[in-house]
């Protein structure tokens, strides 16, 4: 039989019982549809953090001694001079040491425990920090060893709930500093963290913590190329380390030097996978449509026991039987599936913009990728669902067919 | 089902003696058993049959003598147990379910009793139906239809469903459909069972007509006036071919009659 002849078979067949075809491709396009709608608002979460993290992150890099984590201890991986060596690489346009200092910090009643930075200027550029209120710290803090302070938005809005922070004397510990400045928030959920930090001089810190010699923690700004900013970083720091490292085996070195660009392929990875797992979890409401479409495939193999006689009473083979009833499951499942992913993709476009109020932005993402992948699901799912009903149907007896009622 | 004497019936002579090129039916000591769950039901016996091209035949016979599961064997839908069908020469025993299904849509056609029409499907829909499952060029479908359509004078009708024509005219739809693939044997089983007497004669008319172009009809009927269009007559009773005619169908039939 002809694939023409075969399609056009399958079409009377289901516009034979238009309602019963509609009502039953219904699961279909609630199953396709929540795929659809899981994948899109996966990768648009997906794109969301993405956003968020190259906003703050073009051409960072951080370095880090190995196993720190640890406020207040000085670790003896990354000295002053290695840092004096990096500045010098050409690949390098500008360094930010960091000492974490801990501490409690208060103002009058409030206290809070923030992430405390030692720091330098570059800090501010790095981390795309913007000032609100005030300044940032400059040169001469740090060369003069000043006790001043810039706040986080959060921990500006913690300590000072009805003042002005501007000028007011805070205490780190037991020092007294000057709040200078305030930054802007990040205005992300995401980058909450960040707005609580508060910055110091990197002098001071080292007054605090007595780490003189060493630092936690450096945040340098790429010049050009990252990859090849990595590779000078790396081998002048094992250079001066001593380690001999020509396989780049991370686990060799005493530091961890990574790019942000390493960190958000590792949320990529994440979020790909909350991804799969949200779209799995929306596969089985598309099983649950399979169902029903094996269900009314049964019906109607039943329901038209005679009409399948006839045909291979005329002539029809196994397989021409086998096919037009493929095809009437695969063309319910495709009809189910398309108007599925049109409402999946409509329905995921007003929840991002109901996220986009809430958190500031929020892209809808549907690519062509995923519109495929969901028809093939689709397709897939009257294949699976539809063949065995076809099985019976093509095996049915002529004769046996022709007499049913 | 049958309750007539329990005469011994002898395989008889086959009519038409020898002929140099095979015959276009030929079964020979051919046996059929249905089968359910172990419980064997023999329903023919021992039949041995020669039927030429061209013929007109009518299969006579109480109900339940095994009539129609005669003619679904002789005409592929089913397959015997035991014994021998050769079609135009040759042997059918080996073929396959698709070799079968081959010869269904290109050498042969069926008329039902209940006419078996496609629901909520038109007249011309459902004598195109044989067409699609065969090799007819798809640029001369619509002209061979259309000509079935006509020779049983539904030209008018054409575009009507189904279930919008009287009981002859859809027997005379399901006409259409078995000679639109102009198969050389068209098998009907009562054709004329669910009619009044006017649609039924229209009906044997045609038949007559399609035999006299040169297709071979082979026709199971109860009726006596029914069978006298045929030029042979085969009774068969419990199974077995009790006599086989040729000729003055009028006065077999009547005999047949009487043997009942
Ligand atoms: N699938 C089956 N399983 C078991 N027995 C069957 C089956 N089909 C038919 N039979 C039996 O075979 C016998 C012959 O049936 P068949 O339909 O050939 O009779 P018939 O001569 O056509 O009768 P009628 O004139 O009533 O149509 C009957 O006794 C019937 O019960
Ligand atoms: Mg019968």
């Amino acid at each position: 039989m002809l694939t023409r002849d075969l399609v056009r078979t399958a079409m009377n067949g289901l516009t034979r019982n238009i309602s019963r075809s509609v009502l039953t491709t219904l699961g279909i396009m609630i199953g396709v549809g929540s795929v659809v709608l899981m994948i899109s608002m996966g990768a648009s979460f997906q794109k969301y953090i993405l956003d968020q993290v190259s906003s703050f992150s073009g051409g960072i890099f951080e370095i880090h001694a190995k196993g720190l984590q640890e406020f207040g201890k000085e670790t003896q991986s990354i000295s002053t001079d290695d840092l004096d060596a990096l500045s010098r690489l050409s690949t390098v346009e500008s360094v930010a040491p960091v000492i974490f200092v801990a501490g409690k910090v208060r103002y009058g009643t409030e206290e809070i425990t923030p992430s405390i930075f030692g720091s330098t200027k570059e800090i501010f550029s790095n981390f795309s920090l913007t000032v609100e209120h005030g300044r940032a710290l400059t040169d001469g803090d740090i060369k003069g060893g000043q006790d001043v302070a810039v706040l986080g938005s959060k921990s500006a809005e913690d300590l000072f709930p009805s003042e002005d922070p501007l000028g007011k004397r805070i205490t780190i510990g037991t020092r007294k500093f000057t709040v200078v400045g305030t930054l802007k928030s990040f205005g992300s959920p995401l980058m909450g963290s960040m707005d609580s930090l508060i910055y110091v001089p990197i002098s001071v810190a080292k007054a605090m913590t007595g780490k003189v010699r060493y630092v936690d923690y450096i945040s340098l700004q790429a010049k050009g190329d990252l990859s090849l900013a990595e590779a000078d970083i790396k081998s002048l720091l094992r250079q001066r380390h001593r380690i001999d490292n020509p396989e780049d085996d991370p686990k060799k070195d005493d530091f961890i030097a990574r790019s942000f660009a390493q960190a958000t392929g590792v949320i990529s990875t994440v979020t790909l996978s909350i991804t799969i797992f949200l779209g799995l979890i929306a596969g089985i409401s598309l099983v649950v449509g399979g169902i029903g479409i094996m269900n009314i495939m049964l019906v109607s193999v039943t329901e038209r026991t005679k009409e399948i006689g006839l045909r291979k009473a005329v002539g029809a083979k196994r397989r021409d039987i086998l096919i037009q009833f493929l095809i009437e499951a695969v063309s319910l499942t495709l009809l189910g599936g398309l108007i599925g992913i049109a409402g999946g993709g409509v329905f995921g476009f007003i929840l991002a913009r109901l996220a986009a109020k809430f958190l500031g932005s929020f892209p809808f993402s549907l690519t062509p990728g995923s519109i495929l992948l969901s028809i093939g699901m689709a397709v897939g799912t009257g294949l699976v669902f539809g063949i065995y009903p076809a099985l019976r149907a093509a095996k049915l007896h002529p004769i046996e067919a022709l007499r049913a009622d | 089902m049958s309750n007539h004497d329990n005469k011994s019936a002898e395989a008889p002579g086959i009519a038409g003696g020898k002929s140099p090129s095979a015959p276009l039916i030929e079964t020979i000591n051919l046996y059929k058993s249905y089968f359910n769950e172990d419980l064997e039901t023999p329903v023919l016996f021992d039949i041995n049959l020669k039927i030429e091209s061209g013929e007109f035949v009518a299969i006579m016979g109480p109900s339940g003598s095994g009539k129609s599961t005669l003619m679904h064997i002789l005409g592929f839908l089913d397959v015997t147990t035991k014994g021998h069908y050769h079609f135009k020469g040759e042997s059918t025993e080996e073929k396959v379910q698709d070799d079968l299904a081959r010869i269904r849509a290109e050498n042969i056609s069926f008329v039902f009793q209940s006419f078996n029409l496609l629901p909520r499907t038109t007249v011309y829909d459902n004598v195109l139906l044989p067409l699609l499952y065969g090799t007819t060029p798809v640029h001369e479908r619509r002209k061979r239809t259309l000509k079935a359509i006509e020779s049983v004078g539904l030209a008018d009708r054409t575009m009507f469903f189904s279930n919008q024509l009287s009981g002859g005219q859809q027997q005379r739809v399901a006409i259409a459909r078995a000679l639109v693939t102009e198969p050389e044997v068209i098998f009907a089983d009562e054709p004329t069972g669910n009619l009044d007497s006017a649609s039924g004669k229209h009906v044997m008319e045609i038949l007559q007509n399609l035999n006299k172009e040169g297709h071979t009809i082979i026709l199971v009927t109860h009726e006596r006036t029914t069978a006298e269009h045929a030029n042979r007559i085969i009774h068969i009773q419990d199974g077995r071919i009790l006599t086989d005619e040729k000729g003055h169908t009028k006065r077999i039939a009547s005999q047949v009659k009487q043997l009942k």
